[in-house]
């Protein structure tokens, strides 16, 4: 599995995969701490200055994940469809559902880096200004760790949907519509945000507003588990139903 | 006038009337929904509705839209031997590059009247407003349609050089944020670089939001329709130069 890995980045590098995911972490961070820095309650002397900067970086992923997820799934699946990539690899021992675990691994590892990074510059941030808060370490490690296993969940279903999809319109577009299914979901009643996976951005809000008043809880830990749980089950199961199709 | 037809019939089958219905259908609705949720009212009525509808579908999903338009449009050439057809055939680099972006923009006008109509009726049945959408809002949205013009032409020529699909929706988008972000710090002079500048502007215009004041003069009219001219000229000549330069691919 690892050789089949060592490929998938060295086919990035053509393809420009890892400045997407580069671009991934400028436009979340962008955006959350255009959102944070830039909320009335973000005073270096409260403990909501760190609430302020939790909710930037949901509303990061919120905003840009989604598209941006979908495009870079679709870059490194529909190089396979252009250059007839899945007849190759079969013929070399490799089936279409293992490139599809393969791709899937070395891009996770990229976005789990960005993720990281995201989370990491957030706190710089916090620290530079000098909050006199302590910095709240279990819900920020909480939260990074659920926005990381949302956006994983993200790939794979569109790992998937581009390989079973030729037309890329269809990925990006869903990418396009995620985010706005994201966006909603951040002010609709939690039921509903559990309904599709774009919604879990929402539920692992670590902070927000409550009846007005901003306050930092935990992220919904219980109902991420379950996501990722569903969304591995899932994508195992395409996975192994592409080992089996005629390529 | 034939690369325009065959354009057009090259579209048939496509999935682009997915996009053309769908985004600005959803899009409109969503700020409506988010209006609902958030339990404030219409203050304004119509008003209230265009801005609630139309200015976050400009801040980045309608350029993003424009991206997928141009990148479907484009996809047909990038696969098999048809780069190489478009390269031996007689049409010249000038009018292919013209086909392209006037079905892109065609497309784009379609999604705008297509946000119109959805506006139109779910403010006089879903919300009930009295009267109808004045009628200023009717010229903005021909000026909306005219600032798609300088984004799809960028997006064609993105997506001619690029064969991949998602590559440009990712430009557009990061283009399109970084244009947002520039309105806001109150850099009006953006429209004149930045196509996804020039749309955004006009779907703001009259609202009060981000750069725009609310009050429409004649001078930020003047001043987009300008931008959305320059740029369009530009980038299309520009375009062409750089096809005519390109060659087969083997």
């Amino acid at each position: 599995m690892s050789a089949i890995v060592v490929n998938e980045f060295a086919r990035m590098r053509h393809l420009h995969v890892v400045l997407l995911v580069a671009v991934l972490f400028a436009v979340v961070t962008g955006i959350g701490l255009y959102a944070a820095v830039f909320n009335p309650d973000f005073d270096r002397t409260s403990a909501s200055s760190w609430n302020t900067l939790l909710m930037g970086m949901g509303s990061g992923f919120t905003l840009a994940a989604p598209l941006l997820l979908a495009v870079v799934a679709s870059r490194l699946v529909d190089a396979e469809h252009q250059g007839g990539g899945w007849l190759m690899s079969a013929t070399s021992g490799v089936t279409p559902g293992g490139l599809c675990r393969a791709k899937l691994l070395a891009l996770g590892l990229l976005v789990a880096g960005a993720t990281v990074l995201v989370s990491a510059a957030f706190a710089a941030v916090g620290l530079a200004v000098g909050i006199d808060a302590p910095w709240p370490a279990g819900r920020w490690l909480g939260l990074t760790a659920c926005l990381l296993v949302v956006s994983l969940a993200l790939l794979a279903l569109h790992v998937v949907l581009a390989a079973r999809v030729e037309n890329q319109l269809v990925g990006i577009g869903l990418g396009l519509l995620g985010a706005v299914v994201a966006l909603i979901s951040t002010a609709v009643p939690t039921w509903i945000a559990h309904l599709t996976p774009w919604g879990y951005y929402a539920l692992s809000a670590a902070a927000g507003y409550v009846d007005g008043q901003l306050a930092g809880f935990a992220p919904s830990y219980l109902n991420i588990g379950g996501l990722s749980a569903v969304a591995a089950a899932i994508f195992a199961l395409f996975t192994r139903s592409f080992d089996r199709q005629e390529v | 006038m034939n690369a325009l037809a065959a354009e057009f019939s090259k579209l048939k089958r496509s999935l682009s009337w997915a996009v053309v219905v769908l985004l600005p259908i959803v899009l409109v609705a969503t700020g409506l929904i988010m209006t609902l949720i958030d339990g404030r009212g219409l203050e304004d009525g119509w008003h209230t509705l265009w801005m609630r509808s139309i200015v976050f579908y400009g801040l980045f999903p309608l350029s993003v839209g424009i991206a997928i338009l141009a990148s479907l449009v484009w996809r047909a050439e990038h696969r098999g031997s048809n780069w190489n057809a478009l390269m031996a055939g007689p049409t010249p680099s000038l009018q292919i590059i013209i086909a392209k972006a006037a079905v892109i923009s065609v497309l784009a006008a379609i999604m705008q009247v297509i946000a119109v109509v959805t506006t139109v009726a779910l403010g006089m049945i879903g919300f009930g407003l009295p009267g109808f959408l004045p009628p200023e809002y009717l010229a903005i949205s021909l000026l909306i349609i005219l600032a798609s013009v300088p984004v799809a032409v960028l997006q064609s020529w993105l997506s001619m050089q690029m064969r991949s699909f998602a590559a440009p929706v990712a430009v557009a988008f990061l283009g399109a944020g970084f244009s947002a972000f520039l309105l806001v710090v109150g850099l009006d002079a953006a429209i004149f670089i930045s196509p996804y500048a020039a749309l955004s502007r006009a779907t703001q215009l009259g609202t009060a939001t981000f750069a725009d004041t609310g009050d429409i003069t004649a001078g930020v009219i003047a001043a987009i329709i300008a931008a959305c001219l320059l740029l369009s000229t530009l980038l299309a000549a520009a375009n062409t130069v750089v096809l005519e330069r390109a060659d087969a691919r083997t």
